[in-house]
């Protein structure tokens, strides 16, 4: 109670400032006057009487001082008199306040931006029960990365043996055709959920009830839950909704719930509509909810003993031992299951790293600026100093000026995330995602309450770091008396030594980022350019839709060839050829094979990948012929025939040449002869090695395909209008699904790639730019203090070259100190990187630090250029004449 | 060990709110009268100055302890005069309390000599 007295009393007397103010003047006139007349009435004169009762209330200024210290609310004001006289102090230097404000808000942003995605694909947890004891199961293929997908028999299997969770359940996501009663039917991201998902995830209804395992009975009744958002956006909240029709996939369902407004979905990255219950067996996602007290390790343990019988029988059914090796793990769940966003994490980890180095030299390049003016500014500390302001009390003002700084940037820096952190976004996912999950991710990067703490924590943090030095000196400011006699005594040199110190920081951080950068590239262009096998460049891709047309695989055939030979008529088209799939375009077929005269233990079998494709493909695509003869129209009557690649060739031929030979796919009769041998090339993924690859003649069998490549001699768009004027001609029925160039296409596939090496290169820029102006400033700072020794020695014969070399020295010494510190540092982050990501390792060795030191050195002759010449034109009689 | 001649000595720590509220519980005074009323009952030897005496009435104002009133003094003058509320009754009775048993503790302490022991 006193408390909230005081509290109330404080922001009264705020309010009321001035009448406040004006009762303490008049009750302490009325002091004096009373102890006036007391000394009056003792027998003073009226002088004496007056000088003694002032003596004895002593300066009113002083009284009413400690009388507004004795309430709460002087605290805050002196703090606002700081803050407003910060404001001033950084509107009197416009130029400096708007450069320091600019860094600090693309520091911070950049960090805000990239949290919030991070947030969002990472740190988020589910508005459920307990989220802490959910976990996922994941199963890894060799060589594939980690899936959450398993079958009904799997799922039946773990919920009825063991003896670890709570509960275990499952989703199938998918694409569903709803429509309201009697509305336009729309496609929308739906979940399929087991009976038990609701209750085991402890959600509570906002309106009717949940799917349970009742509805999920087979031959149940069918029900629909929907979402929060549909329920507002389509029906204003109104609980009407409950047994509404809804079409899901032509079949009227009644709506008996609303999923609470908080929970958003399952699977990060999915914004479900419509749940409906999974009334037969299916493939299915998997969540479970760990026992009280059950720790993940053991659950682990379980769950690969669990694992292991139905591996046994993959393994056996699909002929397949690679199975048995395959590995069970189970990950924390409480944000949802990894499905989509798992391939987010490392990229956005490493993006973290990077703009975190950034922040770091905007801080420290600030606090230089931050030191520099600190230095004009002695003048002003030393009279406060001297007229008896507390030392703590200077501290609290100019840590106040840089929290100023930090927060007005930060502010900023929200702005700047919410737009980058979108746009960020729209670009990660702008690649190709696996086959059958939704184009866009539908993520809530929304800065929440996480990630505005962790701004307004990044803010305070860096306004106190960079505000610190400058404090320190405030603190140890002498008062005027004594600022004459100092001159350039130890405390000045140390001080100086600590501004070397920061753009030596500067650039070891700056090479550190760089050489991330350079890495980043590195790993992308070796994506890009290594032995892909093909030329990525100058082909266009047509792909075609035949379903619907009324032509049939002989008469397509037929068609096809005609189409073929216009498009060859086409100037600028050297060569063009159907296809199956052309080199990462995400997926392709598979099958074993038998291959005469080749005896293999079944754990060694594998798959081999095929692709049908027509006569001129490899010319097209630009993949090398090395032995035998290409397909032609006319193997059409003609016994099956096969061209392999020099992986396979390698595999099944050694030294021997495959021509000649024969091979037989599982559950296929006739063999097929192999009648020539191609280069390696990659089809699924640039990351791998190119599998054993077999190709077939897509005009045998009815193979026939409706993909076109087209090489051409011009920028491969150009031809596009000819290639559908040439099918509308052709094929009047036949639309033109897709038109691509396989350079796109190639690139959609390291869309995380790219994005990381542009980001990391632009923020390696920007931190080198940083560290340069940072130098930059300090040299010519340097100069003009020494402008008075420059001139002695030039007086004394130092030509402008000893001039210039003396700046450049000083610039090359503060870098050489950069790099001792940077280099060593750059080598070990590097090594972390090949440690997480292994495809780097290959990708550059040392040159990425290499690259790093250059630049760093070409940026800091760069710095050094303009002072040095400012060094060597001053006049020795102006210079000395001067001091 | 009493000086010949008395000098005006500071106050104790902490006391200052305890006496001005003992001061007001016989009395509503102005800021001048509570100083000297404390002077003349302390026989000269607590001299309050302006500089404790007027954060200390802001404060126990503030606390609810005191309220202030705007009225004429004896000699037509307008000044503020401060009485106990309810609460600060309750306040002075408890510290008195609290004050008379811990000096006894300090005394017995102070004077307590090898052989009580």
């Amino acid at each position: 109670m006193p408390f909230i007295r005081r509290l109330v009393a404080g922001i009264h007397a705020m309010f009321r400032k001035t009448r406040v103010e004006q009762e303490l003047d008049e009750e302490l006139r009325g002091f004096l006057d009373a102890a006036v007349e007391d000394k009056l009435r003792g027998g003073l004169n009226a002088g004496d009487a007056g000088r003694a009762a002032r003596i004895e209330l002593g300066s009113v200024a002083a009284v009413k001082d400690s009388v507004r210290d004795a309430g709460w609310e002087s605290a805050i004001e002196s703090v606002w008199q700081d803050v407003r006289y910060g404001g001033r102090m950084l509107r009197r230097s416009p130029g400096f306040a708007a450069i320091a404000i600019g860094i600090l808000a693309l520091g911070i942003g950049a960090n805000t931006a990239i949290f919030s995605l991070l947030n969002a694909v990472m740190l988020r947890t589910m508005p459920v029960y307990q989220p802490s004891q959910l976990v996922e199961p994941l199963s890894r293929y060799p060589g594939e990365p980690h899936r959450n997908g398993f079958s009904w028999e799997f799922f039946e299997d773990v919920r009825d043996h063991n003896h670890v969770f709570a509960g275990v359940t499952g989703v199938f996501p998918t694409k569903l055709q709803i429509a309201p009663d009697g509305a336009e039917a729309e496609t929308v991201d739906g979940e399929y959920v087991e009976g038990t998902l609701f209750s085991l995830l402890g959600l509570q209804p906002a309106l009717g009830r949940l799917i349970d395992p009742q509805d999920a009975r087979a031959g149940a009744a069918p029900v629909a839950v929907v979402s929060w958002a549909y329920w507002k956006s389509r029906f204003n909240l109104n609980p009407a909704i409950l047994g509404a029709q809804i079409k899901v996939n032509g079949v009227a369902a009644p709506i008996v719930g609303v999923t609470p407004r908080a929970f958003v979905g399952l699977i990060p990255g999915i914004m479900p509509v419509v749940w409906l219950p999974m009334t037969r067996p299916m493939g299915l996602g998997l969540i479970a909810r760990l026992k009280p007290g059950m720790p993940i390790e053991q659950a682990r343990a379980e769950m690969n003993v669990l694992h292991r019988p139905r591996l046994a029988q993959i393994a056996e059914k699909s002929h397949d031992p690679q199975w048995l090796q395959s590995v069970m793990d189970l990950e924390p769940a409480g944000g949802g299951l990894s499905l989509l966003t798992g391939r987010f994490r490392t990229p956005l980890q490493a993006l973290m790293v990077i703009v975190g180095l950034l922040l770091l030299i905007a801080c420290t390049n600030v606090a230089s600026m931050l030191l520099a003016r600190g230095e004009a500014r002695r003048q002003e500390m030393a009279v406060r100093v001297s007229l008896g302001a507390g030392r703590l009390r200077l501290v609290r003002q100019v840590l106040t000026e840089s929290l100023l700084l930090a927060v007005t940037g930060s502010v900023l820096g929200v702005g700047l995330a919410y737009f980058g952190a979108a746009a960020l976004l729209r670009m990660l996912t702008s690649g190709r995602l696996p086959p059958g999950w939704p184009q866009h991710l539908a993520l809530q990067i929304a800065p929440d309450l996480r990630v505005l703490l962790f701004t307004a924590g990044v803010a305070l943090a860096t306004g106190v770091l960079f505000g610190l030095p400058p404090a320190w000196s405030a603190f140890r400011a002498p008062p005027i008396s004594s600022l004459r006699e100092i001159g350039s005594a130890g405390t000045r040199r140390s001080r100086r030594r600590f501004g070397h110190g920061l753009v030596v920081a500067q650039v070891a951080l700056s090479v550190v980022l760089l050489s991330a950068a350079g890495l980043c590239v590195a790993h992308l262009s070796n994506l890009r350019n290594r032995d892909l096998g093909f030329q990525r460049d100058s082909v266009l891709l047509v792909t075609l839709d035949p379903q619907g047309s009324g032509y049939n695989r002989v008469q397509l055939a037929n068609l096809y060839k005609d189409l073929l030979a216009r498009f060859h008529a086409i100037p600028g088209v050297r060569s063009a050829a159907v296809n199956a799939v052309t080199p990462i375009d995400g997926g392709a077929a598979s099958s074993f094979a038998t291959v005469e005269g080749f005896q293999e233990k079944p754990e060694d079998r594998r798959r081999l990948m095929q692709n049908w494709v027509g006569p001129r493909y490899f010319e097209t695509l630009g993949t090398p012929f090395i032995a035998g003869r290409d397909f032609e129209f006319a193997d059409a009557g003609r016994p099956r025939v096969a061209i392999v690649n020099q992986a396979m060739a390698r595999y099944y031929f050694g030294g021997g040449s495959p021509l000649g030979r024969h091979l037989t796919f599982e559950r296929d009769a006739a063999p097929f002869e192999i009648i020539g041998v191609v280069g390696d090339a990659k089809y699924e993924d640039l990351h791998a090695v190119a599998p054993r690859t077999v190709y077939l003649n897509a005009f045998q069998d009815g193979r026939i395909q409706s993909r076109f490549a087209l090489r051409t001699d011009v920028t491969p768009t150009v031809v596009a209008p000819q290639v559908r004027r040439a099918v509308e001609d052709v094929l009047k029925t036949v639309r033109v699904s897709k038109v691509t160039t396989l350079s796109d296409q190639v690139d959609a596939s390291i869309v995380m790639e790219r994005v990381v090496a542009m980001l990391s290169g632009v923020v390696g820029l920007l931190g080198a730019s940083l560290a340069a102006i940072g130098l930059y400033g300090l040299l010519a700072y340097t100069v003009a203090r020494r402008t008075n020794e420059i001139g002695v020695r030039m007086a004394l014969g130092a030509t402008q070259r000893d001039v210039t070399k003396l700046v450049v020295k000083a610039a090359m010494g503060l870098v050489v100190f950069g790099l001792l510190a940077g280099v060593p540092a750059a080598f070990w982050s590097t090594r972390v990187a090949y440690s997480i990501v292994p495809d780097l390792a290959t990708a550059a060795g040392p040159l990425p630090v290499a690259a790093a030191v250059v630049a760093m050195v070409v940026g800091a002759l760069l710095a050094a250029y303009l002072p040095a010449r400012r060094a060597a034109r001053i006049n020795p009689t102006e210079a000395l004449r001067h001091s | 060990m009493m000086e010949s001649e008395p000098k005006p000595s500071d106050l104790v720590q902490g006391t200052l709110h305890m006496l001005i509220l003992k001061t007001l519980a016989l009395e509503p005074l102005h800021g001048y009268g509570i100083g000297q009323r404390l002077e003349q009952i302390s026989k000269g030897v607590f001299r309050v100055n302006a500089g404790s005496l007027f954060p200390g009435l802001r404060r126990l104002e503030r606390s609810g302890l005191i309220k202030g009133e705007w009225r004429v003094t004896e000699n037509n003058r307008r000044a503020k005069y401060y009485s106990l509320t309810a609460e600060g009754r309750a306040t002075l009775k408890r510290e008195t309390r609290d004050w008379g048993r811990q000096t006894a503790a300090i005394a017995r302490i102070l004077e307590a000599s090898l052989g009580e022991l």
